[in-house]
């Protein structure tokens, strides 16, 4: 996978974070997919076809999400993970796709995106695109964040 | 777009893979309205669509029946989803099945040119699936080697 290519989805993750109110992002790890087992228990998916077909997951724990979600809804409460986080969750991945396909585009990198997809559950274990992917992580005052990207190319 | 107008092409999808890569027979059920969330059985295999329509297929089922299916596909007996093969197997599965259906629906109607995502699985405990905003067609059928579901998510997009 070109790495100019990853840019675009940190650059579209921390656009659309920053916007949303969520500061204080730092990248603090770049790697490849070691296992198929993961800790998080809320994962949002989305699809990409196009110059570039794949999926990215964005990837996290149930208390960063309800944290996320607080954030972006101005600082309100949220105890539970229930329709109105989830809703907030899926809109913020659904932003940075769309702000990453802008950036892709700007490279010449034409690439349509899906509606997002959240998957909520425990001790989880996934396979996505069947290729390998990259997992982007992000340390902020609302808990870590992932990103991983399984794309074609 | 009318999608249980289409949704009989996602059944034969099924039925005729089943049939020719597992030799297992599947009963269909009635096409229901999920709404935006639905409950995994535990192992979840989800190809998404862009182009004339914009969604996800989702082909779900227990983690037992996985594993049944991968013994047929491979001939090897797998003990946990874990493996990579059970993920691969149910991927490979869930990838023939939406792009046999997606393939007749394009062919049906000139112009959609609906196209797939690479699949994805994810497997796991108390499993829940949302897609906000859009609603899932699902159909319950049943097979030998246990209860198989497939939902359909899908909205218009730009082409």
């Amino acid at each position: 996978m070109d790495i100019k290519y990853i840019n675009s989805f940190i650059n579209g993750f921390l656009n659309v974070t920053e916007m949303m109110g969520i500061s204080g992002l730092q990248r603090t790890g770049l790697s490849k997919k070691a296992k198929l087992r993961t800790d998080n228990d809320i994962n949002i998916i989305i699809g990409l076809v196009g110059d570039i077909r794949g999926n990215v997951v964005l990837a996290m724990h149930e208390a960063t999400a309800c944290k996320i979600a607080s954030t972006m809804m101005g600082g309100m409460p949220v105890e539970k993970f229930d329709a109105m986080p989830r809703s907030a969750l899926s809109e913020l991945a659904n932003m940075m796709a769309g702000n990453s396909a802008s950036q892709l585009e700007g490279l010449g990198v034409k690439t349509n995106i899906t509606p997002p997809t959240l998957i909520h559950g425990q001790k989880m274990i996934s396979l996505i695109s069947q290729v390998e992917t990259i997992v982007v992580t992000f340390n902020g005052n609302e808990g870590q964040i992932e990103i991983n990207i399984a794309t074609e190319d | 777009m009318n999608l249980n107008q289409h949704m009989p092409m996602f059944i034969k999808a099924t039925v005729n893979v089943f049939k020719e890569m597992l030799d297992l027979k599947v009963s269909s059920g009635q096409v229901e309205n999920e709404g935006e969330g639905f409950l995994s059985q535990g192992f979840t295999v989800m190809v998404g669509f862009c182009g004339g329509w914009r969604g996800w297929f989702f082909l779900d089922m227990s983690q037992a029946t996985a594993l049944k299916l991968t013994e047929i596909l491979i001939g090897e007996q797998y003990q946990t989803v874990a493996e990579e093969e059970v993920l691969l197997s149910g991927a490979e599965v869930g990838n023939i099945i939406s792009g046999n259906a997606i393939t007749n629906i394009n062919n049906s109607q000139p112009g959609l040119n609906i196209r797939l995502t690479p699949p994805s699985v994810f497997a796991g405990e108390d499993m829940s699936l949302f897609n906000v905003r859009l609603s899932a067609h699902s159909v319950i059928m049943q097979t030998e080697a246990g209860t198989i579901k497939i939902n359909v998510v899908a909205e218009e997009g730009k082409g």
